[in-house]
């Protein structure tokens, strides 16, 4: 009874909002996946928009694209494919070096530098109906075990085929260090939001990345405020500062993020 | 030096005592249940000779000597006269009948005397009576203190459903909230919905929203003063109430041979019962309840003791998802002693307790948190003469906070165990203030307060590199974690950091005629406990954490400047205020800052400033079959925090920006229409300026999301948030013969149905894909049934 009383209103309105300025976005991702040479990786360039223009083809193109790896000065040009993305595919990969990302676009140039994180093995990855949220529905659930050693930062991302957006989570070793951890999807009856819950034969594509503890930081918030952006028990909403900086021109910063990973990728059929 | 004065002229003004002169001191009480008046008036007729009852309904006039009629006087009650000849120290106690014989109901009515009232120079302050509230609309029908008293100026809310309230520009951890002495650091029940204050257990109700008198301390906003009843001295009596959502019993009594009373209370939400009937909701819970108790006994005429508690409890279980329970448990033995009929005397053992745990099975995390604290207060008021009566006394307050626990809620579950760092406080004050009739029109009220404050050890205290807990990253353009370089261990009993703050108090009062005044008042404060909430909403699980090493006390300045005036033979009274206010040392969070389980909390804030400014406009009607007040606010909320050691501009760019409980506007109008004996209409409206909120300035896609992007915080708002309530109460049988008395309150809130944001959230639509701002709204039209009764 009380839930009916309390049923909120959900509705879509119209919000004038302020426009600002687009800005160069950066969406650099040298995700290493495990067993794979991790030769050809791709870079993409946007502009940002308008907050209700989504969909526009803001693609950028003629930006000179370089990774450097600064422990052995190897040097991967990116190579312009016209329609925003960038190239390589003599990429190497080494764990644990320093990669820098150097942008040069419409008279500003753009640096970064990351790590190459490493990730532990996924353990196993199953089903069930008990667990997660609803007692009813089916989810899956990864293991995996977390370093005792060293405090580890990940990044899960599901996605089911077909689906319009992929989904993320951020993990920590802060509570579970040293033990297996557990992460679990599952996906609500929701038909307002499009979601239908699991059926068996829906498959599921499952990577888990290790990620620094500064792109952690990163994708924590954008994660948070994707997910719960204006919800008075949020924390306030702000801007997301990446690692993509404008030293000559501190202001002319870019959107988006230089990461480097490696990355398990799997998928799961539900039985 | 500036203290000094003040203090000379104090004493000089003491030795100034001419011609011979009595006192009459005594009890002002409640002729059908004996509860104590607080603030009843008692003076000379066709004299300045008067005086009002303190908290325990106590009075104390001195005045030469003489024959006088004596007038005692209490809004909604009879008036007493009676000739009195004074030639000696004499003891007078009275009681009063109430004019009219209702439920009882509290109503905000006007100042209890307007004759004292204009002449005092207290200001800034709100009262509430146990009387007529009930009538006022409410939500759901459940009548609730701190709605109320968001309807009148300088007060707000921060939305439907959120916790706490804000004076003034303040933040809601800058009330000082006590039940009858004890703090309280949680206001609410349901998340917010309803506020934990019984109505049917208070007796009355204070809100200093500025000019807080010397005796408080330790909030920089204000001080709601609540107390509860006594209990029933003359004969057993039960009062109660069915609503849609709780419902209430109270039985109150005399004892030990009419020595004393007692009153229980208990007020229970029942919603839960049903829902195992609904297939959706069947393995839900959510509830919650509340036990008041008060008890006295009188030992001899001069020396009575008090013993009174509170335990709540809000219960809310998702199934398998989330199990929440929390809630505040004080309790308080007071005794109160008359030395003679001039100086009387309180001293209180407090004790104050609020607690959560939160049990989140799907990660198999338990986690367990509260605040404890135990305060001894010896209070004195000592009535050196018709002029001048002075308030002094000594406090001492322990902290214990246990800011988390992290248990494995399951023998599978990953989780580790984890406690942060206990932390320890004490908290010392003395204060001294004066209450001073210098001429016929001319009155003032200075105060001293010192508190002192010690960060106590039993814990490690980080240390950073280059002493800085938060960095500013220049490249990347944000505040980030400071390094730590070392631990250090403090043993318990050893002190961390200390702070110690002179509080000066001032207020003056001149009479412009008899129905006209003017008053100023300067109020300094400091506060040394900090509510940690970095979400626009105060939530059960904020962590409450003390000054020390790293987060300085919080210290306000406030000046006041009020006129005041009756007309129509006190039909109408007027009052108009505005102030100004600086907090120094607010807390502010980093962009992206993480509180959950923080052992370093030190890492996530920077010491900022606030500042809050308004004009306050209260038109009230308080006599005939239509009462009700007009009250509006223009006001500006604002803070502002640079970088400081952490370097950089600081947050938000070291600008000023809004607080999100600042309110341009703020308008309640509020009516009560007596029909006849039976029925009785009241209704509420209420408009204000949209809460200040950040929405996004742009988007980019990154992994396949569209990321908003945002400027400036609290740069944009809510629309205007506006509602009409009314509420219709038939009282069938006003037959004063019968016992059992009861009445019907029949209300709808929101009468209009407006659909009030109470959030605005900017989302990516699954299945168009196009991002959408989906507006939240939570209480619509609402009707509501409440049965009340008295035995």
């Amino acid at each position: 009874m009380t839930f009916v009383v309390f049923a909120s209103c959900e509705d879509v309105i119209d919000v004038d909002l302020d426009n600002a300025e687009p800005r160069l976005v950066i969406e650099a991702s040298l995700d290493w996946e495990k067993g794979t040479a991790g030769n050809e990786q791709t870079i993409n360039l946007s502009m940002s928009t308008p907050y209700f223009n989504t969909g526009e083809d803001t693609s950028v193109s003629g930006a000179i694209v370089t990774v450097t790896n600064t422990n052995s000065g190897a040097i991967f040009t990116f190579n312009d494919q016209n329609d925003g993305s960038y190239t390589v595919d003599n990429f190497v990969p080494v764990i644990g070096d320093t990669y820098r990302l150097d942008v040069s676009y419409a008279g500003e140039n753009y640096e970064a530098t990351e790590t190459l994180m490493s990730v532990t093995d996924i353990n196993s990855i199953t089903q069930s109906i008990e667990g997660g949220f609803d007692d009813e529905l089916l989810e899956v659930n990864v293991y995996f075990d977390d370093p005792a050693d060293e405090e580890n930062f990940y990044l899960m991302r599901y996605y089911e085929a077909g689906d319009l957006f992929p989904y993320f989570e951020d993990i920590s070793d802060e509570f579970v260090n040293g033990n297996e951890v557990h992460d679990f999807f599952e996906k609500e009856d929701d038909e307002d939001n499009n979601e239908a819950p699991f059926e068996p034969g829906d498959v599921v594509d499952i990577k888990l990345y290790g990620i620094s503890e500064q792109y952690y930081n990163y994708m924590r918030l954008l994660i948070e405020q994707y997910y719960s952006g204006g919800n008075p028990f949020s924390s306030n909403s702000a801007q997301i500062r990446g690692n993509c900086i404008n030293p000559t021109n501190p202001d002319q910063y870019a959107f988006g993020y230089f990461r480097a990973t490696q990355v398990n990728v799997t998928s799961y059929t539900f039985q | 030096m500036k203290h000094l004065g003040l203090v000379i002229f104090l004493f000089t003004s003491l030795w100034c005592q001419a011609q011979e002169q009595f006192s009459i001191s005594g009890t002002i009480k409640d002729i059908t249940n004996g509860e104590t008046l607080l603030g009843a008036t008692v003076y000379l007729k066709d004299t300045n000779y008067g005086a009002t009852t303190n908290e325990y309904g106590f009075f104390s006039l001195t005045a030469p000597e003489g024959t006088y009629t004596l007038v005692i006087s209490y809004v909604g009650f009879k008036s007493v006269t009676q000739e009195i000849t004074l030639n000696k120290d004499q003891k007078l106690d009275f009681e009063l009948e109430e004019t009219a014989t209702s439920l009882d109901e509290i109503v905000i009515v006007a100042e209890e005397s307007e004759r004292v009232s204009i002449k005092k120079p207290q200001m800034s302050v709100a009262k509430l009576n146990a009387n007529t509230i009930k009538e006022m609309p409410a939500v759901l029908g459940e009548v609730d203190v701190v709605k109320s008293i968001q309807l009148l100026p300088g007060v707000t809310n921060n939305g439907e459903g959120s916790a706490g309230f804000h004076v003034r520009g303040g933040a809601a951890d800058q009330n000082l909230v006590l039940l009858d002495e004890a703090i309280i650091y949680n206001t609410s029940h349901f998340f917010g919905f309803f506020s934990v204050f019984n109505a049917d257990a208070i007796k009355n109700i204070k809100l200093y929203k500025g000019d807080i008198p010397a005796k408080y301390g330790g909030r920089v906003s204000s001080v709601l003063d609540v107390r509860q009843k006594d209990g029933n001295s003359k004969q057993f009596g039960l009062t109660g109430g069915v609503g849609l959502i709780s419902s209430r019993l109270i039985a109150e009594s005399p004892i030990f041979n009419d020595k004393g009373s007692f009153l229980i209370a208990g007020r229970a939400s029942y919603a839960h019962l049903f829902m195992p009937l609904i297939e959706d909701v069947k393995d839900d819970k959510i509830s919650f309840y509340d036990l008041n108790l008060k008890t006295n006994y009188e030992i001899n005429e001069n020396n009575r003791l008090y013993l009174s508690g509170y335990f709540g409890r809000d219960i809310f279980n998702l199934s398998k998802i989330i199990e929440n329970n929390y809630g505040n448990a004080t309790g308080n033995l007071r005794w109160n002693h008359v030395f003679n009929d001039k100086l009387f005397s309180n001293l209180s053992f407090i004790y104050s307790k609020y607690d959560y745990n939160i049990i989140l099975d799907f990660i198999e995390l338990d986690w367990n948190a509260d605040i404890t604290n135990f305060n001894v207060k010896y209070d004195l008021g000592y009535y050196v003469n018709n002029d001048i009566t002075l308030d002094f006394g000594v406090s001492g307050l322990t902290y214990n906070l246990n800011p988390g626990e992290v248990r494995p809620s399951s023998e599978t579950s990953p989780i580790n165990y984890l406690k942060l760092d206990e932390k320890r406080a004490f908290e010392g004050a003395a204060y001294i203030s004066a209450e001073h009739q210098i001429s016929d029109k001319l009155a003032f009220n200075y105060g001293l307060r010192y508190s002192a404050f010690t960060r106590l050890g039993g814990q490690n205290m980080t240390n950073y590199v280059n002493n800085q807990p938060v960095v500013y990253n220049s490249d990347l353009g944000i505040y980030e974690r400071g390094e730590a370089e070392s631990e250090t261990y403090y043993s318990k009993g050893e002190s961390i950091k200390t702070f110690g703050n002179l509080e000066p108090r001032l207020g003056v009062s001149y009479q412009l005629n008899e129905d006209a005044s003017v008053k100023a008042s300067y109020t300094k404060s400091t506060q040394y406990l900090h509510l940690l909430s970095n979400t626009a909403s105060v939530t059960p699980l904020d962590v409450w954490t003390p000054s020390g090493q790293y987060i300085k006390p919080q210290i306000s300045n406030q000046f006041a400047l009020g006129y005041y005036k009756n007309f129509k033979d006190n039909a109408y009274t007027l009052e108009l205020e505005t102030y100004y206010k600086t907090v120094d040392n607010r807390i502010d969070y980093i962009d992206g800052s993480d509180l959950i389980g923080n052992n370093n909390i030190e890492t996530e804030i920077l010491n900022g400033e606030a500042r809050a400014y308004g004009l306050e406009v209260l038109l009230r009607k308080n006599k005939g079959d239509f009462t009700g007040w007009l009250a509006y606010t223009l006001s500006k909320s604002e803070q502002r925090t640079f970088g400081g050691n952490a370097g950089g501009p600081g947050i938000n760019n070291g600008d000023w920006y809004n607080t999100p409980y600042d309110r341009t506007h703020d308008i309640s109008l509020t009516g009560s229409y007596k029909l006849n004996d039976k029925w009785r209409f009241s209704s509420n409206f209420i408009f204000q300026t949209g809460r200040p909120v950040t929405y996004p300035n742009g988007q980019y896609t990154y992994e396949d999301l569209s990321v908003a992007t945002y400027s400036s915080r609290n740069e944009d708002r809510l629309s205007a948030y506006h509602r009409l309530d009314v509420s219709a109460t038939y009282s069938p049988n006003k037959d004063n013969d019968k016992r059992w008395k009861g009445e019907w309150v029949f209300g709808i809130y929101n009468l209009y149905n407006r659909r009030n944001a109470a959030s605005v959230s900017f989302n990516q639509n699954n299945q168009t894909g196009l991002n959408e701002a989906t507006r939240i709204s939570i209480f619509g039209m609402i009707p509501s049934i409440t049965y009340n009764f008295k035995f």
